[in-house]
Order: structure tokens, then C-alpha cells, then sequence
């Protein structure tokens, strides 16, 4: 997941064309990883070290990470972790990048600075966002404004993503957006919560988002939004409310939902408070809402 | 023997169709269906079904009271409660009301599969 997060800020800062980004992450899926790669991904070397231990491997027939052990470049623990995120078969963006010469190592290297210091993170967080953390994804894609209900917001957004990857897609990607003034949807599930906290939540879709949605979840071939399709991206919606009032009512909060809804062409104003996060399939963007009032539709 | 007699009720067309596909690999019953907490009362009233599976976030009547209404009606009625909602709240509901068996959303076919066994050697018996 964080290739497709590191890639958009390449496409968005130029660096590569949206063309370079899908060859790259296409590639991600069938290469094995290359150690020098994985560790100036970690922020373990630099690019002209693993120049350097490169440089070494074509005069003595040795394992990378050995050299590089022995050159004080890696820890043992160091390697061990990169041996680790090997062994998980995926390549990162940024080996796919170089293998295509789309980027050099130097130039990925730079990006990556750059990368890391736009969103502010450490060693520790890059490391935690490559092994998928979806807490860290949140924490660092979603800017949720200050209010008495953020750290709520927080965790229904952490809990959806998870659900999202569980039922739905298993790379989504989510982004940061303002509450609008009024959102028009072609498609919006809602359902509300009652209890200390009343919330509106919901998601909102255009149709060919929504019917991809509709077919991932019922693992059904829908085509039209019928019942069933409408029935499945509502269902959907249910069951993650139902899984975000079980970890409350775990927590001693005990909430109530009400029978979810959905309608077509609805233009939803007065969201009050709280969030909206789009979230990126394959097929397109939905919308996830949830908010601490409940809007004019 | 007579098969099974099942009343399935939720709110959801895809939750329905899911549960008849896994009663169907347990055997062959007869189902039903209900698609709010009122028509469970109504078909269970109608059909006399020897095991249900009950929804609880549903519109008109919800689940735990169509199962306090259902165990009015007959106190041996068995009802397993299906919900994504498995609060602390929603349990003690329904334990309180009589349910016979509590399931999580989403399901796993081997929770089905003992509650159908259960039903069956009881219906036997």
C-alpha cells in the first residue's frame, strides 16, 4: 500500500507520468525485490553505498548483505528486517521506478527525502507504513480537524480501511478532504448511531464505483444497481457499523444503529462536523462519511 | 422425516440470499423469508418454523423484539440472533429474551452447520 501512497506524491510532484506509475506498480506485483533497493527504502543506506557494495559483488562472488555488513553500511538486525520484508514478494515502487529508468537510485533517494519530510515521518513510521500499518496510514493521509469527536473519527476511519482490505480491495488508498458545503452523490448508503454520541455515517459513489463495490463485497457478477446490488453496498456499510459498535461496546460505550439507507441522486448539506475521506479502488473513488450531525438530504 | 422448516429474516437481500446459500450446503429445508422484524412475527405465526434466524438492526420491528414477541407466542421457539451489532447489549437482550444461539456477522459456514446439526438431531429426538 505505501507503493501507491509514495507513487501519487511522485505523479503529483512530476517526477513520473501517471503512464510510469501504473508500468511500475503493474511490475510491483511480479519481480522479486533487490536488497540495495529495500534498504535506501528503509533509510538503512544511502544510494551510493549500495553503489558501492554493488561496485564490490562484481569483483568477489558474495551475498550483498554480507558486504554490506562487513563494510559498517548494515546491522545484523538491519538485514534481518530487510531479508524479512524480501521474503513478503513484493517489490516497492521505487525498485520497479529504477528497473524501468524511469528514476535513477540518486533521484529515488531524493524523492524519498523529500517524501518524508513533506509528511514529516520518521525511519520508524516509513518502516511501519511499508509493512501496511493501517493506524500509521491514517495517522499520516488523514488530517481529521480538531473536535471533541477526533480520536472517534480516527478509529472509524482506521476500522473502515481495515474492512475495506478485509471485504473489498486489498490496496485501497485513502486522502484527506474538507467537509463541502453540499455534496451531490449519483449513489448513498446511510446509516445513523445513536447513543452518548449520535453520528451520521455513510458512503457515497458514482454508479460504475458503486456497482464495483456492489460486485466485490457480494463476490456476485452484478450488473445493473438492482436490489441486490443496492442491498450489498448497504450491507456493507451494516456490517463495519456493526463491527465499529462492537469495539465501543468492548470499550464499556454501548451505541445503537438504525436500519441503513439508500438513495440515488441525493444531495446531502449540513454535515456539521466531522470527516469525509475518499477512498481509491482500482475502479475509482468512494466516499466515506461520517459526521456528528445529520445532514439535509 | 419432514425437512426442516427455517424462517430467515434480515432486512438485506444479499444477507438472505447468503444465508439460504449456506443452509443449502448444510441439506435440503424448507426456508422462509422475512424481510423485517413484523413479517417474522407474522410468518412465524403462519409457518410454525422450527429454527429462525433473526436479524436485529431491521426497520418496523427489530429483532429483539420480534423475539420477545416470537417467545410470547411459543416459549419453545428456537431463535439464533445474526447480527454485525454482537454488543454487549444486543447479547444480554438476547439472552434475556430467550435466544437460543447468537452469531456474529459475518459468518462462518461451520457456525451454521452446528446450528443446523443441533436443530436436526433435536427434531429427531
Amino acid at each position: 500500500m505505501f507503493s501507491l501512497y509514495f507513487g501519487h506524491y511522485l505523479l503529483n510532484r512530476g517526477l513520473i507520468t501517471p503512464d510510469q506509475l501504473t508500468d511500475a506498480l503493474d511490475l510491483t506485483e511480479s519481480v522479486h525485490l533487490k536488497l540495495g533497493v529495500l534498504a535506501v527504502n528503509a533509510g538503512y543506506m544511502t544510494a551510493s553505498r549500495v553503489g558501492k557494495v554493488h561496485q564490490m559483488q562484481t569483483k568477489v562472488d558474495r551475498m550483498f548483505g554480507e558486504l554490506a555488513i562487513e563494510l559498517g553500511f548494515l546491522t545484523k538486525k538491519q538485514l534481518d528486517d530487510l531479508l524479512s520484508t524480501q521474503k513478503q514478494g513484493h517489490l516497492l515502487l521505487g525498485q520497479a521506478l529504477v528497473d524501468k529508468d524511469y528514476l535513477s537510485l540518486e533521484q529515488l533517494q531524493v524523492a524519498l527525502d523529500e517524501y518524508k519530510k513533506a509528511y514529516g515521518l520518521s525511519e520508524g513510521q516509513i518502516y511501519k507504513l511499508q509493512q501496511g500499518d493501517v493506524d500509521e496510514i491514517v495517522n499520516t493521509f488523514v488530517r481529521i480537524a480538531d473536535s471533541p469527536e477526533k480520536a472517534l473519527y480516527t478509529f472509524y476511519i482506521s476500522l473502515m480501511l481495515r474492512n475495506v482490505i478485509r471485504f473489498i480491495d486489498n490496496s485501497p488508498r485513502v486522502e484527506s478532504s474538507q467537509i463541502p458545503e453540499k455534496l451531490n452523490a449519483e449513489w448513498l448508503v446511510w446509516q445513523e448511531i445513536t447513543g452518548s454520541v449520535n453520528l451520521f455515517t455513510a458512503i457515497a459513489a458514482e454508479e460504475p464505483v458503486f456497482m464495483d463495490l456492489a460486485r466485490r463485497y457480494s463476490g456476485q457478477g452484478l450488473l445493473e444497481p438492482d436490489e441486490l446490488a443496492q442491498a450489498s453496498v448497504a450491507e456493507f456499510l451494516n456490517l463495519h457499523n456493526g463491527l465499529f459498535l462492537v469495539n465501543m461496546s468492548n470499550n464499556g460505550v454501548e451505541l445503537e444503529m438504525k436500519p441503513q439507507l439508500i438513495g440515488q441522486n441525493k444531495t446531502v448539506t449540513g454535515l456539521g462536523t466531522g470527516c469525509i475521506v475518499p477512498v481509491y479502488l482500482r475502479s475509482g473513488r468512494f466516499d466515506v462519511i461520517i459526521s456528528d450531525s445529520n445532514p439535509a438530504l | 422425516m419432514k425437512p426442516l422448516r427455517i424462517l430467515v429474516c434480515d432486512d438485506s437481500l444479499l444477507v438472505r440470499s447468503r444465508l439460504k446459500e449456506s443452509l443449502k450446503q448444510c441439506g435440503d429445508f424448507e426456508v422462509f423469508e422475512a424481510q423485517d422484524g413484523q413479517a417474522a412475527i407474522d410468518m412465524y405465526k403462519q409457518y410454525q418454523p422450527e429454527l429462525v434466524f433473526l436479524d436485529i438492526v431491521m426497520p418496523l420491528r427489530d429483532g429483539i423484539e420480534a423475539l420477545q414477541t416470537i417467545k410470547e407466542y411459543d416459549t419453545r421457539a428456537k431463535v439464533v440472533m445474526v447480527s454485525s451489532a454482537g454488543t454487549q447489549s444486543h447479547l444480554r437482550k438476547a439472552i434475556e429474551a430467550g435466544a437460543t444461539d447468537f452469531i456474529q456477522k459475518p459468518w462462518e459456514q461451520h457456525q451454521i452447520l452446528s446450528i443446523i446439526a443441533k436443530a436436526v438431531k433435536e427434531k429427531e429426538e
